[in-house]
């Protein structure tokens, strides 16, 4: 079942149709010999159908496992998919994928991915020349986006000597230079601290969302994140498309209080409420 | 294509602004250069015999033909070793990721980051030669560079094929480089590095004419000691580039293939 869009007059902007992800066991050994040939038989994402259309963000909520960062993944054109296909402005990611790499700013959520004898600003200016961008349009984003990040006193150090906190916010820098139209974000506030999460958050919902021209797709275990950043919620478990509503349409159709009420009952896990007894 | 090569020179900047953060690794290497040409100059001295001069080409000494083998191999190894030492560090720096959805491509990102070992072998290479001409009397005023060139380009186009088959490999089993254990294990005994072939059994002299880096070596030695022209080494330039036009667009096609491969079994950044 795909979840469409209702009356968009716009193309989509992501479009997945049956996804699926299967991946080969691990082997190890002589066996790592046959990793490269070995059948998929581990499935990841099982057809996952979904639109998300331009200047939506959409939140993808699930356990660890659920096949969120998979999907990022497949749409960032890291992954190929095993069955179904998956299209990013127009663009299928398995077939077009440098057509695709020209519209996404794609933040891993890894503290790593930069080069660390390098400073930040030299980072971010040999990734923004990468994406072929003038070198004037990225010193000035640099500098506008630096400024705003809290980041203009760190963009000349060695990456080496820079903070987890502060490499993501760097990562999440280079995921906005080229002004995509859609970005995928997995994680984006993981390693942040509570007043820089919330900055980077704010950021987005005025700055970028409000514009109405950039899509968000982003994987976040924050419930406060995901009420404040996203227009719909998929729930994924065990690679299965759960459900794909609002936030508030989730609540209400599951009776729950909360959004991380209806996660637990759409999932059915057990959530423990604050003084409750945890099980042995 | 002028994007493409700004692509790669983009790479060769990166690698050049990295390496000028590490300043004494300069300094040292050159020191270093120092002791091996001194090392192959008293092991010259050493062991020169009439026997051995006999073994040699015409008119050539045990240092000035050790020596040009021991450049010549220099570039051997970094045309095997370049392309998958810089996939792996990509890979282990957590790099590979953030190049691999910019909007650059995986060969491209390869030969890019290959250009800056070739520089830095170059340079070494001359500091090398700078020692032995300068206080070992190295014969460097016979050299036609612009053979030298001619032979050190087709060596690197011919085995920098075999180095994107290593790349392809490391993506595929993450460890190893077997075309550059083959190549140079093959051909340091069978390539006539430090020794003419012909002092071989017969069974291995047989192995070393199958081998290319043995038309390549006394290629370089015919350049570099001879001063022999284009014309002249017509016959192990074509042979060379032989070499790289069927091993170079098959290798692209390996890795090409490995590529998707790791993309479907999502190995593509495991180390």
């Amino acid at each position: 079942m795909r979840h469409a869009i209702n009356s968009g007059v716009s193309d989509p902007a992501i479009i997945l149709d049956s996804l699926e992800k299967w991946f080969p066991p691990a082997l190890s050994g002589w066996r790592t010999y046959i990793q490269p040939f070995a059948a998929p038989t581990s499935p990841a994402l099982r057809g996952i159908s979904l639109e998300v259309k331009q200047g939506e963000a959409v939140a993808l909520l699930g356990a660890n496992g659920a096949g969120k960062t998979t999907l990022l993944r497949i749409l960032a054109t890291l992954l190929l998919p095993t069955r179904g296909t998956a299209s990013l402005a127009g663009h299928d990611t398995a077939r077009e994928s440098a057509a695709v790499r020209r519209q996404i700013g794609y933040h891993a959520g890894s503290d790593l991915g930069f080069y660390a004898r390098l400073t930040g600003r030299q980072n971010l200016t040999f990734f923004g020349r990468l994406n072929h961008l003038s070198d004037d349009f990225t010193a000035s984003r640099i500098e506008t986006l630096g400024e705003r990040f809290g980041l203009s006193r760190v963009l000349d150090r060695q990456a080496r000597a820079l903070s987890s906190g502060t490499i993501q916010r760097l990562s999440l820098l280079r995921a906005l230079l080229h002004q995509p139209k859609v970005l995928l974000l997995d994680e984006p506030t993981r390693s942040l601290d509570a007043i820089a999460a919330a900055d980077f958050r704010h950021f987005l919902k005025t700055e970028v969302l409000a514009r109405k021209d950039t899509s968000l797709l982003f994987a976040s275990h924050t419930m406060q994140e995901i009420e404040l950043l996203a227009d719909r919620v998929a729930i994924l478990d065990d690679g299965k498309l759960l459900a794909f509503d609002t936030p508030t349409a989730l609540r209400a159709k599951t009776l729950s209080s909360s959004l991380e009420e209806a996660f637990a009952r759409l999932t059915g896990r057990r959530l423990y409420s604050a003084g409750e007894s945890t099980p042995e | 294509m002028r994007q493409i090569l700004r692509d790669i020179l983009l790479f060769f900047e990166r690698d050049l602004r990295i390496a000028s953060t590490y300043r004494s690794p300069f300094i040292l290497e050159a020191v270093e250069a120092l002791f091996g040409a001194a090392m192959f100059y008293y092991v010259a001295r050493f062991v020169d015999s009439p026997a051995l001069r006999d073994a040699l080409p015409q008119g050539k000494t045990y240092f000035a033909y050790s020596l040009a083998g021991f450049v010549f191999f220099d570039y051997l190894n970094a045309a095997l070793d370049t392309f998958d030492r810089s996939l792996q560090e990509a890979r282990d720096a957590g790099t590979l990721e953030p190049l691999l959805v910019t909007q650059v491509s995986l060969p491209v990102i390869l030969i890019g980051s290959a250009f800056y070992p070739f520089a830095a072998t170059t340079l070494r290479i001359a500091v090398y030669l700078g020692w032995a001409a300068l206080l070992f009397d190295f014969p460097l005023h016979a050299a036609n560079w612009l053979a030298v060139f001619a032979v050190l380009l087709a060596t690197l186009l011919a085995f920098s094929g075999l180095g994107v088959l290593s790349a392809a490999y490391l993506l595929l089993f993450k460890r190893g480089n077997p075309a550059k254990w083959f190549i140079l294990g093959v051909s340091s005994v069978a390539g006539g590095m430090l020794f003419p072939v012909t002092i071989l059994p017969p069974w291995l002299q047989v192995v070393a004419h199958l081998n290319p880096v043995t038309y390549a070596m006394d290629a370089m030695r015919g350049a570099l000691l001879d001063g022999a022209g284009i014309l002249t080494l017509g016959h192990p330039l074509l042979l060379l580039l032989a070499f790289a036009a069927v091993l170079l667009p098959s290798s692209v096609v390996i890795f090409s293939w490995s590529l998707r491969r790791t993309k479907v079994t999502g190995t593509l950044t495991h180390r």
